[in-house]
């Protein structure tokens, strides 16, 4: 027989039953799942990538220079390989 | 109702597929309210519950009465797909992090916390187990074919998660305890 160890944590008990899942209405299959399955993955909201350079100033100076910059590696290497 | 769908299922072995739809109706809430609890993502949920079905279906005859309940083996092929899932999740977002969803608690944040939130805080194993035994009634032999551990791993994860969660809802004990 199993001993139950929540038998003397009332106060544990009460909020756990407080703890309510609503069930939402679903089919048990449904059609052109992958489909839908790619669809809620591109419509799911993401974290923003460039979030943290944007928050600090110097973060955000390497966001601006950084196009700058690779333009400029780009052109050096187009010198090297066609001149 | 458990003995119903021990029943309903070997009907459905024995061809009676009107019974699968009885035992739809019968277990989807208990295994979408488990995968809701432990995961705390709706339509993760809804997926694994649909996908379980589909594997019920699939597999129906690997199914034996003798060795345990419809609700159990339903319970083992969803935790199953379940873990897959997240841990196919946790690969991609190693390489891509940004392709992290953005968590419900990003949305709500309350200075007290809530029992939902204290059971997302515990460990996937300790929350999975205590999940099972408390909201689903089942047993240590039961939790344990689920998870697949032995049953004393699953008593010791069920003490040390009472414990944490009396740890973390500290404020509130503290509280109940001078009113």
């Amino acid at each position: 027989m199993n001993h139950d160890p929540f038998k003397k944590e009332h106060h544990l008990r009460t909020k756990l039953d407080e703890y309510h899942v609503e069930i939402p209405d679903f089919p048990m299959q449904s059609r052109g799942k992958r489909w839908e399955r790619f669809i809620n993955f591109l419509a799911s909201p993401a974290k923003d990538p460039i979030e943290p350079l944007i928050s600090t100033t110097a973060g955000f100076a390497v966001l601006k220079l950084a196009p700058i910059i690779g333009m400029a590696v780009i052109s050096i290497l187009q010198l090297f390989f066609f001149l | 109702m458990i003995e119903r769908a021990d029943e309903l299922m070997i009907a459905y072995q024995k061809g009676d597929d009107e019974a699968l739809g009885s035992i739809y109706t019968l277990l989807k809430p208990a295994l979408y309210s488990f995968i809701y609890r432990y995961t705390r993502d709706q339509q993760l949920s809804i997926d694994i519950v649909q996908d379980s079905f589909v594997k019920l279906q699939r597999y129906k005859h690997h199914y034996q009465p003798g060795k345990g309940k419809v609700k159990s083996y339903l319970f083992q092929i969803a935790y199953r797909l379940l873990i897959d899932k997240l841990n196919r999740r946790k690969k991609w977002q190693s390489f891509m992090p940004f392709l992290a969803p953005i968590t419900k608690e990003e949305f709500h944040h309350t200075d007290r916390l809530t029992i939902r939130e204290a059971i997302s805080n515990l460990p996937d194993k300790q929350r999975a187990v205590i999940l099972l035994f408390y909201y689903h009634d089942m047993k240590h032999e039961e939790i344990a074919e689920i998870l697949n551990i032995p049953k004393g791993t699953v008593k010791s994860r069920l003490h040390t998660a009472i414990q944490s969660l009396k740890v973390e809802l500290e404020g509130d004990f503290n509280e109940s305890r001078s009113l």
